[in-house]
């Protein structure tokens, strides 16, 4: 999978504040990559530095093997920016935002036309493109800000918590719509601090705290970093088979309550079916299962000490 | 189309939706050139105002009667209309009635005073009338000043000649010195002396006050892309920072030269005002619009919000418009004020379109032209300095 995006020792200070310091990490095309931490944790300052906002005091940013800096604007081509505030004007139409962009970005005529036809279809704003944009909801703002990113068919487009104050009708319809980037070849760094949004959207989860990368991989490989199991809850006459089913490769704990089985396991996924049988053939009636495996706000804890919060 | 024509196309679409830039630009000053044009252009107005004057003469002297010709001479000129009075109660009436605007008067023994003393004509006037009783006590002081001269120099002969002044010494002298001494030059030095017109004026004054205004709208568009988000889609877009920077200072210096267009024409066609030759008014449009743009610019890189840069903004225009003279006429003598005028760019460009007014060349606009440009230089540099300081974050 070729790199898009290799960031290597951003630092940026503000005084004394040091609010990145040696952030590294690259993604691949397709891929979708998620830098997940509290407010103030330096998600917005890594990707100011990364989309050349911001000036760094330190690291380098190569995008489709161009460098980037404050100064350069041929790399920058190659981004697609989604801002956490809205970055629109309200007295000009959808249309009228998106054309105004995309010339910007270099697209000609015919290509915009058709982009921005293309554009709203994806945001859902289609019978509301020649609306001025201060008329529309909050949501529809949202997807209209994403959707200027999209526009030029950006090699990596940058989410900056791009769900904060939507509501949950219009966050679902963004998620969706990031879902089906990297489907498309698309690299995709995604800053959120809502754990779920990470664990749903990214392939690859950064954890970041006080400007410096706590832990990096798949939601798995930072889950197993922390000895974290999936619990498996089994109900019904099901606690007879507490001895078969502790005999299962990978189980590493099994507790009887009043008509259940709580089971410490490694992959929950991958053991499942044999559980169940076993619990079967032992006589047991199973009324109902529930899978609980660990997640990154539990991985966030134990890194920093702090849970993951607004 | 490079991406600061894109930029300034833009923000000119979004400030045509907003329409004020037209109440600003175009509506405000018309208006209010028309409205000071109705209340001052009498007091200040080359043909506006009406003399109408009395005089009692109760001395019935030689010199009396030679100040009286005066008069008849300027009656002449169409500059005043003259009535003659028996006595003072007669011409007082008058006044109050308000068929004079002032009478003068030459009290009994003004003629034997002469040799004597400094004899002064009486001046009373319609309180109603400040500026015609004024103009009446300058024509009544020069004169006596005349007088003054003339005494002083017939003296002076006397005393060279080792003779008394007598009238027959004073008759032998050359000429009819009473006379020579009460000669008044009335020549139209309406360009020597820089004066437009008071509707010109008004116009003129207008134009360059709310030219501040409207370059505004421009420059303080970078701020409010700052404060609504789209200046960091700007930056991270594949254009250079300066281009942004441009977009604005070109919607700027759009707004201001389209809004002084439409006013000079406007107010040609509507009210008659004489702009003068059409490539020294171009000239002193494009320089005094480069100045505004500049310093509003600079103004804007100082302040931190949009408000704030409206606030400052407006300051500094209402500031320099009044010390500049676009409300009312300052002189251009030596005084302090005059000087100080010349720190703005209002008074180099009311000073410019007077110098092209009384039929010069267009040439005569260049010194204030280059005074523009140079206030552009100076406060568009130090904008740019500091704007740039800024955006590098």
């Amino acid at each position: 999978m070729p790199e898009v995006l290799i960031a290597t020792d951003l630092a940026k200070r503000f005084g004394d504040l040091v609010a990145v310091d040696g952030v590294s990490f690259s993604i691949g095309e397709g891929e979708t990559f998620g830098l997940l931490g509290p407010n103030g944790a330096g998600k917005t300052t890594s990707i100011s530095m990364i989309v050349g906002l911001l000036e760094r005091d330190g690291g380098t940013v190569e995008i489709d093997g161009e460098q980037i800096s404050t100064r350069s604007t041929r790399g920058k081509a190659s981004i697609g920016l989604v801002p956490q505030d809205l970055a629109i004007y309200p007295d000009l139409t959808a249309t009228e935002n998106l054309r105004f962009f995309g010339r910007l970005y270099g697209l000609d005529s015919n290509t915009l036309d058709t982009r921005v036809d293309e554009v709203l279809d994806v945001i859902g704003l289609s019978d509301r493109a020649g609306d001025l944009t201060k008329e529309f909801s909050g949501g529809m703002k949202r997807r209209l800000n994403i959707g200027i990113g999209l526009l030029h068919r950006p090699r990596l487009l940058i989410l900056d918590e791009p769900t904060v104050g939507v509501d949950p009708q219009s966050r679902n319809a963004i998620l969706e719509s990031v879902e089906s980037l990297s489907g498309e070849g698309m690299a995709v760094l995604y800053t959120t601090h809502y754990m779920e949004e990470a664990e749903r959207l990214c392939d690859r989860v950064a954890i970041i705290d006080e400007g410096r990368i706590k832990a990096e991989g798949s939601r798995r490989e930072l889950v197993s970093l922390v000895g974290q199991k999936d619990r498996v809850s089994i109900t019904g006459d099901v606690t007879d088979a507490v001895g078969s089913v502790s005999s299962i490769p990978g189980v590493s704990e099994v507790s009887a309550g009043d008509h259940r089985l709580d089971i410490l396991i490694n992959d929950a996924g991958s053991i499942l079916p044999e559980l169940l049988a076993r619990v079967t053939s032992s006589g047991g009636n199973i009324t109902g299962v529930e899978i609980v495996e660990p997640n990154l706000e539990a991985v966030f804890l134990h890194l920093t000490g702090k849970a993951l919060r607004d | 189309m490079p991406a600061a024509l894109r930029i300034a196309g833009k923000d000119l679409k979004l400030r045509a939706r907003d329409r004020s830039v037209f109440i600003i630009g175009i509506g405000a000053p018309l208006l209010l050139a028309f409205i000071f044009d109705l209340i001052f252009g009498g007091a200040f107005g080359a043909g506006g105002l009406t003399l109408e004057y009395g005089l009692v003469d109760e001395d019935r002297s030689e010199v009396s009667s030679a100040f009286s010709s005066v008069l008849d001479d300027l009656q002449d000129q169409q500059i005043l209309t003259i009535q003659t009075f028996p006595d003072t109660d007669s011409a007082r009436s008058a006044v109050e009635d308000g068929d004079l605007d002032a009478f003068f008067l030459i009290e009994a023994g003004f003629g034997q005073e002469v040799a004597i003393g400094s004899p002064q004509i009486g001046v009373v006037g319609d309180i109603d009338a400040p500026t015609a009783t004024q103009i009446a006590g300058a024509i009544a002081d020069q004169f006596s000043t005349g007088v003054e001269a003339t005494k002083l120099a017939i003296l002076t002969t006397a005393g060279v000649a080792g003779v008394p002044p007598t009238p027959e010494f004073i008759t032998s002298l050359e000429g009819d010195p009473s006379s020579a001494a009460f000669t008044f030059q009335l020549t139209d030095e309406s360009a020597a002396t820089r004066q437009l017109d008071s509707t010109t004026y008004y116009a003129v004054g207008m134009a360059i006050f709310f030219m501040f205004f409207t370059v505004q709208f421009g420059v303080i568009g970078l701020l409010e892309e700052e404060r609504e988000g789209t200046l960091t889609r700007l930056f991270a877009a594949p254009i250079s920072r300066w281009s942004v920077v441009l977009g604005k200072a070109i919607l700027s210096f759009a707004l201001g030269f389209v809004s002084m267009s439409v006013l000079v024409i406007a107010t040609s066609l509507l009210m008659g005002a004489d702009w003068g030759p059409p490539l020294g008014v171009i000239l002193l449009v494009l320089a005094a619009v480069a100045a505004g743009t500049g310093l509003m610019g600079m103004v804007a890189s100082f302040a931190r919000t949009p408000e704030g840069a409206g606030n400052l903004g407006a300051i500094i225009a209402v500031t320099l418009g009044l010390l500049g003279g676009v409300f009312f006429p300052l002189g251009q003598g030596e005084d302090l004020l005059s000087k100080l005028s010349l720190i703005t760019p209002h008074a180099w460009f009311i000073r410019g379109l007077s110098d092209i007014a009384g039929g010069a060349a267009w040439t005569a606009a260049i010194p204030s032209t280059l005074a523009l440009l140079g206030f552009a230089m100076v406060t568009g540099t130090l904008g740019w300095m500091l704007m740039r300081r800024r955006l590098r974050r």
